[in-house]
């Protein structure tokens, strides 16, 4: 069962990003902010590179997406981790000045570009970045 | 001679003093028992060794005689040999105390007789009272067995995220909690030690420099190396059970969110021009002339699961009504699948089933529990009345008896009749047989019926394929049969019939197998509960008004 168990996210984590208009996907830790699984982003240290759960496509990242890593195009999967990280300790820190027992549940960033999902967990956060329709 | 004799002589009076002065010790610590420290055993000690052969040496040399004798310790020594050593073990401490001890042990040997005292237990209080190397053999702690797992050196260079790093790790994995050593608690304090200072630091910084900016500019790339987990706290968090579920809910309210048609920041104004293009409608020009076609509007499907399955039954739940079931049968291509399917579907997700559950025989018919918002019911092409439940795992929660008490073949429809605290299922196989059941227990029917032909019929079998009830009589119920005729049956002897098929009335209008019966819902001013819907293999649906179950023919 527990050989089973990072099996089976790995499989739901890779259909999701595989949807259409997914552009990529992350899970970092709730407390800190660091990376447990990405996908569809780049990432310099090679310590992260197990990390992804689409090793093929971080192969084409250097080819592809090296000129872009800097220039706004793709970002590495730190920079946009340590971005949602602080994005969403402000969250949480906005929902409890409201109310001392409420937590953030769901967050939609919808950009003229894509929209970002933030399902926040105790633990965990799942990040996708994905198209908006074209209506 | 004579000078051996004086020895001897001397030697014996020696012992006689020692054997009185044990006993007396004997007698001041048999108050006191205190449990032999088995760690104390294992360490005897060289000097006390050197002695004890020392002894050994003088007492061979008086008592040659009773060679014998100076092997019986080595009989009580075997049974109770701990105490010799322990005696020695426990000497260590004062010289005095263990020269006295060591031969004491050793003075019964030479009489027989005394050897039985060595079987005294007040001996073994003897060097109970030595007992303060206690607080020395601590040494002997389990936790050193183990190699550090945990956290590796480079962590602990990295600023102060890299304790938050560490304690949700190590909270994740029981293995890790285990491990915990002395060496790594002392390391957690050196850790704990080095965040202070390095906080510390961080705030004399974050005050000189005086702007937030700058600070948390500073924290984030302080923090940013302690945001790459290592591959061994990696495949920790990502095999626990925790990351599992969380991965599990979080991936469906990502599907759902993702598969919106309708999109919220629509502007009507800007994109009107281009809703007149929508070819997919059907409704203009030459939608008319075919009249209104239906239109598609989700395809559930599972890649892996629902492959070359036929869809035996479909249900919607009364409680959410975006949730459908179909219940399939088995995919002949994978022999090693369940043969039975159950997928619950969300209306929002088209591709991801919210449940799944199977069972060992094809699945005929399954609905939701209209009293039960969790529980789902199926019929199994085994006879089983198989029960499932959303909150527990895949595999069925309860199931029929396979053997004569309940049915032997298959379940081709049930129903949930009753009200919300006294209500039962109904199941009907293929040889007749009605089976009444409660919702807590499927090990036995409450109600067993068989249903006969009535009497102006070739055979008695009657092969009923489905049953329904009207909404407000469980009492009462139509049977629609293979032959195609449909009758009206009872569940209880009345007065005015017995229990089984009413052999009165019968609706005979199909010409083939009637597959489903639906009554109307009474619900609404007009009491329409006595119509019903019959649909056959031979391509018709019928709309039946019956009599009322108390009429007669």
């Amino acid at each position: 069962m527990t050989q089973n168990a990072p099996d089976e996210t790995l499989s739901l984590l890779t259909r999701l990003s595989q949807k259409p208009g997914v552009q990529s996907t992350l899970v970092l830790s709730r407390e800190t902010g660091a990376i447990v699984r990405t996908s569809g982003l780049i990432s310099n240290s090679s310590s992260v590179n197990p990390n992804s759960t689409l090793p093929a496509a971080l192969d084409n990242a250097p080819e592809g997406y090296s000129n872009g890593r800097k220039e706004g195009g793709i970002h590495s999967a730190e920079d946009v981790a340590r971005m949602v990280w602080s994005f969403i300790n402000a969250a949480g820190s906005l929902v409890e000045g409201l109310d001392r027992e409420d937590e953030v549940k769901l967050l939609r960033l919808r950009t003229k570009k894509n929209e970002l999902v933030i399902v926040p967990d105790s633990k965990f956060l799942l990040v996708v970045i994905h198209d908006t329709p074209p209506a | 001679m004579q000078q051996r004799r004086d020895e001897i002589i001397a030697k014996r009076a020696k012992l006689a003093e020692l054997k009185r002065q044990r006993e007396l010790r004997q007698r001041e610590f048999s108050a006191s028992r205190q449990s032999i420290d088995a760690t104390e055993l294992v360490q005897p000690t060289p000097s006390r060794a050197d002695s004890r052969r020392e002894l050994e040496s003088i007492i061979s040399a008086l008592v040659g005689e009773s060679r014998p004798g100076s092997t019986a310790p080595g009989s009580p020594a075997g049974g109770k040999g701990s105490r010799p050593t322990s005696v020695i073990s426990a000497g260590q401490l004062s010289s005095d105390n263990a020269e006295i001890s060591s031969p004491t042990s050793n003075t019964p040997a030479p009489p027989v007789g005394a050897i039985q005292r060595l079987s005294i237990g007040p001996l073994t209080t003897v060097y109970e009272t030595l007992s303060s190397p206690k607080p020395e053999i601590l040494t002997y702690s389990k936790g050193i067995q183990t190699s550090e797992p945990w956290s590796p050196p480079k962590q602990r260079s990295f600023g102060s995220d890299s304790e938050g790093d560490e304690s949700p790790t190590r909270a994740k994995t029981p293995r890790a909690a285990k491990r915990l050593s002395r060496r790594e608690r002392e390391r957690d304090e050196e850790l704990r030690q080095n965040l202070r200072r390095e906080i510390e630091e961080e705030l004399k910084t974050l005050q000189q420099l005086g702007s937030d900016n700058m600070a948390t500019a500073s924290i984030s790339q302080q923090s940013f190396p302690a945001r790459t987990l290592t591959n061994e706290e990696l495949n920790a968090v990502t095999s626990s059970e925790d990351f599992l579920d969380f991965v599990e809910r979080s991936s469906k309210v990502i599907e759902r969110a993702l598969e919106q048609e309708y999109d919220i920041l629509a502007d009507y104004a800007l994109g009107g021009m281009n809703g007149l293009d929508d070819d997919d409608d059907g409704y203009g020009t030459t939608g008319t002339k075919k009249g209104r076609r239906i239109k598609e509007i989700a395809q559930f499907w599972d890649e892996r699961w629902s492959k070359k399955r036929m869809i035996s039954d479909l249900g919607f739940s009364t409680k959410f009504p975006e949730l459908v079931l179909a219940s399939y049968t088995k995919n002949p291509s994978a022999p090693h699948d369940p043969d039975g399917l159950i997928q619950v579907w969300n209306l929002h997700m088209h591709d991801r089933p919210e449940y799944m559950f199977h069972a060992q025989s094809d699945i005929l018919t399954a609905k939701f529990s209209p009293f039960h918002p969790n529980l789902i019911i199926g019929g199994a092409y085994s006879g089983q009345v198989l029960l499932w439940d959303t909150r527990a795992k895949s595999a069925p929660v309860q199931k029929t008896p396979l053997t004569g008490s309940g049915h032997t073949h298959p379940v081709y429809s049930l129903d949930i009749v009753g009200t919300q605290n006294a209500n039962n299922i109904i199941s009907c196989s293929t040889d007749g047989v009605v089976c009444g059941w409660t919702v807590d227990m499927l090990s036995q029917p409450q109600e067993y019926l068989e249903l006969a032909n009535p009497p102006p019929a070739k055979t008695e079998d009657m092969a009923p394929t489905c049953i329904a009830f009207p909404h407000a009589d469980p009492t009462y119920f139509l049977a629609g049969t293979e032959e195609g005729a449909i009758y009206p049956c009872h569940r209880y002897d009345r007065a005015g019939a017995k229990a089984g098929v009413d052999a009165r009335l019968a609706y005979r209008g199909h010409a083939a197998p009637v597959m489903s019966l639906d009554f109307h819902p009474a619900r609404g001013m007009l009491d329409l509960g006595d119509l019903v819907l019959s649909a056959s293999v031979d391509w018709s649906v019928k709309l039946w008004k019956v009599r009322p179950p108390a009429a007669a023919a």
